[in-house]
């Protein structure tokens, strides 16, 4: 796993490092704003710790460009100064996690490892339900036959099985799987509840999905 | 003679083709009335040829005779119609059921293949003679004559297996998109 470790002070920079090494990361360190996007510009990290007060560039501007720019690496932010604010414009900005200093040098790598487990929405094996199983690599729902999802009616299916027991309606939809897109509408979310259960018909499922008159939707096998 | 396997059943067949044929142009003429649209994208049929008849006999193990190509081989008469939404597939189904003798019924849109081809099979019979029709939709066919091809294709290069799995991951794919379009002409004609 490669690293980008932005950080004005030499010393720190040194020790972080070589701790960092150790635990068997690459680290690429560097001592300002421009050097951290010239190399993120170039290179593939896995992870990029940003401190915020550098030179050239601070941290929350090298944060700000790189998301501007769909770099979506997860970014650790460390900071001289505790305020609320800073930690906050970091996670607005799009930063993924805070370190203020000092710090644990143990935590940081705790923190790196965590931010740098390679976790996606799609991870894991195939998710099943009633008669139904849906596979996230391939995005294959199958029970008698099979067919493919497109990555929207695969979320929708999945977030449907794994909030089988809560009331989830259009607007939960819209928010965790549209992201509140711009051009999604309860219509949208309507539609692609369609399309899943024409799919679910055409594996020769008996799994349905309901919506009760307060248009919460249910995914439901037997019943239940 | 030309088609003397089939004795002198050649005028009668025909008959009976243009029976089925007609009944599914009446079906077609419903559908296009109610969605103001075509909803068959071809018909295709055919009284297998003396030679192709032979040919299937000599295969079968069984001798070629007259009541070899009209009793025992059920496909001496075909049709096959190539729909443009899945729903349709079915209301020309219906209409064939209602007025026809079924003598077998074999969906694989509904019981899939391993290999992924799906299409609803009839064997129907008229007057005595047996009729093999297709129905599919126009993904299905386009699927089943791409896996036609690579499959009678003698030199097969590359993973075998590999092209198998990819071919049945295509007929997923296309299957899907036929129960968008399904739902998308539902939606639009309100019958959600």
């Amino acid at each position: 796993m490669k690293l980008l470790f932005a950080e004005d002070t030499v010393d720190l920079s040194r020790a972080v490092t070589a701790l960092l090494e150790r635990e068997g990361y690459y680290v690429d360190a560097v001592y300002d704003g421009r050097q951290a996007l010239e190399h993120i510009k170039s290179e593939s990290y896995d992870g990029i710790i940003l401190d915020i007060m550098m030179p050239e560039k601070d941290g929350l501007e090298v944060l700000k460009e790189i998301r501007g720019m769909r770099i979506i690496t997860p970014v650790l932010m460390l900071t001289a100064k505790s305020e609320v604010d800073d930690k906050v414009t970091g996670l607005e900005l799009g930063a993924d996690d805070y370190l203020t200093k000092p710090f644990a040098i143990k935590e940081l790598i705790a923190r790196v490892k965590a931010m740098t487990r390679r976790y996606t929405k799609y991870s894991g094996d195939s998710l099943k339900f009633g008669d139904i199983t849906l596979e996230s690599d391939s995005f294959e729902l199958s029970s008698k036959n099979a067919v493919r999802l497109s990555v929207k009616e695969f979320e929708l299916l999945q977030s449907l099985i794994v909030n089988s027991n809560t009331a989830v309606d259009d607007r939960f939809f819209l928010d965790h799987v549209w992201n509140d897109e711009p051009d999604a509408t309860d219509d949208t979310v309507n539609l692609y509840i369609m399309y899943l259960k024409g799919k679910l018909k055409a594996i020769g499922s008996n799994t349905e999905i309901t919506k009760d008159e307060d248009g919460n939707y249910k995914i439901t096998y037997n019943g239940k | 003679m030309l088609n003397t396997i089939y004795g002198d059943n050649l005028p009668e067949m025909e008959k009976t083709r243009e029976e089925v044929i007609s009944v599914i142009e009446d079906e077609r003429e419903r559908l296009r009335k109610k969605y103001d649209a075509d909803p068959v994208e071809h018909l295709l049929s055919r009284i297998k040829s003396e030679e192709s008849m032979r040919e299937k006999c000599r295969r079968k193990g069984i001798p070629e005779t007259s009541y070899s190509a009209l009793h025992v081989i059920r496909d001496a008469i075909g049709v096959r119609a190539v729909c443009d939404f899945l729903n349709d597939v079915y209301e020309l189904r219906n209409a064939l059921v209602k007025r026809f003798e079924t003598v077998e019924e074999k969906d694989y849109i509904k019981n899939v293949k391993p290999n992924g081809y799906r299409s609803l099979h009839l064997i129907l019979k008229d007057n005595d003679f047996y009729v093999e029709v297709q129905l599919r939709t126009i993904s299905m066919d386009t699927w089943a004559a791409l896996e036609h091809n690579i499959r009678y294709k003698r030199d097969i290069s590359g993973n075998t297996e590999l092209i198998a799995k990819e071919l049945k991951r295509c007929a997923d794919e296309l299957a899907s998109t036929d129960v968008q379009m399904q739902t998308l002409r539902d939606l639009i004609n309100g019958e959600l």
